[in-house]
């Protein structure tokens, strides 16, 4: 389904993607962890043209792209493909919670608006979040603003969600409402990639795990290879550190 | 000289007055909005010029402004084999709208830049064009950060308005002046007094309508950082 090879990317005289291959499968749940600055929000950012590599190409089923030469059809293809959720929520500020998931599929996807009410508001509901549906964002918790930003994300109809670190900028005590909603919608069958660095919760959702490293992929695996045998020393210290903070 | 016959002689140079401060409002908003779409989106040539422009217009004095205007207009439109078009007054609207235009670019740009990156992010990520971004999500985000400054715009557009008699257009500051020089500047102090009345209003006036855009766009903004009612004390 998605095929990234030999992505580079760096910004000034920092390296921060040095050659990245990756492959996802439809279906697939893939965590993607690694120590921080290793690449991993930019690997995903890469995917929707958030972040523009240098060199490389993806494939995402038929549609394929040379960074290079990276045209405006193809990127509006992938991203209407893909839908992302953000470390820092991103919910449009000026508009409610159902306006928030209404939007992109009144204004891009050329719905009606009757549509994208009942499928905004089958989402919210989803998410848990039906009751808070006229709150401005400046009214929510971190909880419901990222619940706002899944609920927004699935809203779309995508064939490929990207969690980046979707839980790191929460309060410990409203993380756990946030990776119940993505360990539903991952079990639904929804290719994903999530950038994580909740290992616990990886191990326990996806069915491959990738570990970045100094901009590359370092180990590619199922969650017991990874977590439970770790094939170098790099990442045997990387999960014991986490470990230790966990 | 009483009150009862120097106010209706002021106001009857207040449409002019309006006039040239409405034309330059509406044309200098659209200069602005054009030249801050450039120099936000980085235009090759064109950007550097939009720059070249607000520099012009936000660091050349309002009334050297105006007599550039003046002189140099005839000038430009000569090349052009037209003679004797330009009065006063359009050279007021022309001088006065390149210097609102560029000095509100300079508010429209920090607002457009100050909304979140993510917002950004956020629509791209999900196929937003640039137009339906600008329009749907950063666009009403920037209006609200920039309203403060734009009240401000207005109401140094309309000080500056009255410079305009320096090139000999005959709003209400001329009119004064014509009015006390015809009493033998006997009544210099009322009149100034009466001037700066009809100001007061007219900034007044601008202030409570650019309040009212500020309540109205502020109804997402978080309770702290949302304006006070109005409180006429604090206005202009």
């Amino acid at each position: 389904m998605l095929e990234l090879k030999d992505l580079k990317l760096s910004y000034g005289s920092a390296q921060i993607l040095n050659g990245v291959n990756l492959s996802v499968k439809r279906g697939d749940v893939v965590s993607i962890i690694g120590p921080s600055g290793t690449g991993k929000t930019t690997l995903l950012r890469c995917i929707n043209y958030l972040a523009k590599p240098a060199s490389g190409t993806i494939t995402f089923d038929q549609i394929r792209m040379d960074y290079r030469r990276a045209d405006k059809t193809a990127v509006q293809a992938i991203r209407l493909r893909t839908a992302m959720v953000f470390q820092q929520f991103n919910v449009f500020k000026n508009m409610t919670v159902i306006q928030n998931v209404m939007d992109p599929l009144v204004v891009v996807q050329r719905k009606s608006k009757d549509e994208a009410r009942e499928i905004a508001l089958q989402e919210l509901e989803r998410v848990g979040l039906s009751a808070k549906r006229d709150s401005y964002p400046s009214q929510l918790s971190g909880g419901q603003l990222q619940r706002t930003g899944i609920a927004r994300a699935l809203a779309v109809r995508p064939d490929m969600m990207l969690f980046d670190e979707p839980t790191s900028s929460l309060d410990p005590e409203l993380v756990g409402e946030v990776l119940k909603v993505i360990k539903d919608v991952t079990s639904s069958g929804i290719t994903s990639l999530l950038v994580t660095h909740e290992m616990q919760f990886a191990k326990n959702i996806s069915n491959r795990v990738v570990f970045m490293d100094r901009g590359v992929v370092a180990a590619d695996g199922s969650p017991t290879e990874i977590f439970d045998s770790p094939s170098s020393p790099r990442l045997a210290q990387f999960l014991n550190s986490e470990r230790t903070l966990q | 000289m009483d009150l009862n016959t120097m106010i209706p002689e002021l106001l009857s140079a207040l449409p002019l007055t309006l006039a040239i401060m409405f034309v330059a409002l509406i044309v200098g908003f659209c200069l602005a909005l054009i030249a801050t779409t450039f120099r936000v989106r980085r235009v090759p040539v064109i950007s550097q010029l939009a720059d070249l422009y607000v520099s012009y217009a936000r660091s050349v004095p309002v009334v050297l402004q105006l007599f550039v205007a003046f002189y140099g207009l005839p000038l430009l439109v000569s090349l052009f084999g037209v003679e004797d078009f330009l009065s006063a007054t359009i050279a007021a609207m022309v001088g006065l709208s390149l210097y609102h235009g560029g000095y509100l670019s300079e508010v429209m740009r920090p607002a457009y830049l100050a909304v979140d990156r993510g917002q950004h992010d956020a629509a791209d990520s999900l196929g937003y064009t640039f137009r339906q971004k600008v329009t749907r999500i950063v666009g009403p985000q920037a209006v609200y950060i920039a309203l403060p400054g734009y009240g401000n715009s207005i109401i140094y557009l309309i000080h500056n308005v009255a410079l305009v008699m320096y090139i000999g257009a005959a709003d209400v500051m001329a009119t004064a002046h014509l009015v006390m020089e015809r009493d033998y500047n006997q009544y210099q102090f009322e009149t100034y007094v009466v001037l700066a009345v009809i100001y007061s209003l007219l900034c007044l006036i601008a202030w409570l309508i650019v309040r009212f855009f500020e309540l109205r766009s502020s109804k997402f903004a978080p309770k702290a950082a949302a304006p006070a009612k109005i409180t006429i004390m604090a206005s202009v």
